[in-house]
């Protein structure tokens, strides 16, 4: 199965600019606020567990497969907005919008999805 | 015999609420109504009344706020917040071992829930989780030699109408490590005390007005208010297990790591 590499790097600017979850746990100063890039894949796995959901999403880039590594709030929190732990399954075609690390590893700070079937979740304008 | 076995039922009664106080049943008329789900209002910045620049995120370079410190402690944060400025002061939580501590229980995300009974109230916040237990049955404070340094302190209180005022004490404050009010580097000493007043403004608003005091660490009393917003009925507070899949440890430098699903430090960069 073939995946659209990482995607774009969008200006720090405007709506983009969002709200970041609330990340209770520890500090973000790892992700930088300023960029979102956008990763499209296949959901490896949701680890739906405290303190904070990751999603584990693979993107094919240059032919080689990467595995991304997507913080997100707490279970409590996002239960609460509307997430379930079978809201990403493994499989999943799927757009994911990130802040990245600021070191460039592949890992992020999530901010929004898109869904094959157009529905959004998280900030997505 | 059957009036023998009332007598004896009386009797039992009678050194059960001797034993262990007033005895179960409804609440007495007066106390309010707390229940529900909160969540505090604004940002996790101890003080947002103060806080620079305006509406500045704890955590972020150079977002601070403005406590009466005195010289030694205000040198004291702004070591702190060059810290933060390096990436290298870290949250004690994040070692998901400990919780928040009282003050900064009172700002933290998620719900909180106030449990209110005739001899005590409880609050607790999901977030931590944290709990405060704060005695309104007339006890005081223990004695000064059966108290020791604690994350929460003892908090002993007494209604005034619908607000509960409560004081506390004894909490571990800044030693180098452990407790924090914020993610801006805000610290209090072993020597700190709040008396708070907690009461529900409305229907949708709980109100928490703080007065730190602090003699190693202030120059005067800081006033400090939180609010907290009901939210709608039937919602859920969960369980919050921090160390169930804690993928953002400390390391000995002071920096928060990112580990990958293998629990390894993630190394693959993508240009």
């Amino acid at each position: 199965m073939k995946w659209m590499p990482v995607v774009r790097a969008f200006a720090a600017v405007g709506s983009l600019l969002v709200v970041q979850p609330l990340l209770a746990h520890h500090s973000a100063a790892m992700f930088d606020d300023t960029k979102v890039i956008e990763l499209k894949g296949a959901v490896k796995e949701l680890q739906w567990s405290n303190p904070h959901i990751w999603l584990q999403l693979v993107v094919e880039e240059k032919g080689a497969a990467h595995e991304w590594s997507i913080e997100g709030g707490s279970p409590n929190t996002l239960s609460r907005r509307g997430w379930r732990s079978t809201t990403f399954k493994p499989g999943d075609e799927v757009t994911v919008r990130v802040n990245p690390m600021k070191d460039g590893t592949t890992a992020g700070l999530f901010v929004g999805a898109k869904f094959v079937d157009g529905k959004t979740l998280g900030r997505w304008e | 015999m059957r009036r023998a076995l009332l007598c004896l039922a009386t009797l039992g009664a009678i050194a059960t609420k001797a034993a262990y106080g007033q005895s179960a049943g409804a609440l007495p008329k007066g106390l309010p109504d707390w229940s529900g789900a909160w969540v505090m209002q604004g940002p996790t910045v101890f003080d947002p009344a103060t806080v620079q620049p305006p509406n500045g995120r704890a955590g972020d370079p150079g977002v601070r706020e403005f406590p009466p410190y005195n010289d030694e402690w205000e040198a004291l944060y702004k070591r702190h917040i060059d810290l933060i400025r390096q990436g290298t002061f870290p949250d004690p939580i994040s070692t998901c071992g400990t919780p928040h501590g009282f003050p900064r229980m009172m700002n933290v995300p998620d719900v909180y829930e106030f449990a209110v009974t005739p001899e005590k109230v409880v609050i607790l916040a999901e977030n931590g989780p944290n709990i405060l237990r704060i005695y309104t049955d007339g006890r005081t404070h223990p004695a000064k030699e059966d108290l020791w340094p604690t994350y929460n302190g003892s908090s002993v209180g007494h209604w005034e109408g619908d607000t509960l005022v409560f004081d506390t004490i004894s909490m571990k404050g800044w030693s180098g490590k452990d407790v924090i009010l914020d993610r801006t580097g805000l610290v209090l000493s072993d020597a700190s005390r709040v008396t708070t007043r907690l009461r529900r403004l409305d229907e949708t608003t709980m109100e928490a007005q703080m007065i730190v005091t602090d003699p190693k660490a202030l120059k005067a009393p800081w006033p400090v208010t939180k609010r907290y917003r009901r939210q709608p009925a039937g919602t859920w507070g969960w369980d919050y297990a921090c160390a169930e899949n804690n993928r953002n440890p400390i390391s000995d430098s002071g920096r928060t790591l990112t580990l990958g699903p293998d629990g390894k430090p993630i190394d693959k960069v993508v240009k």
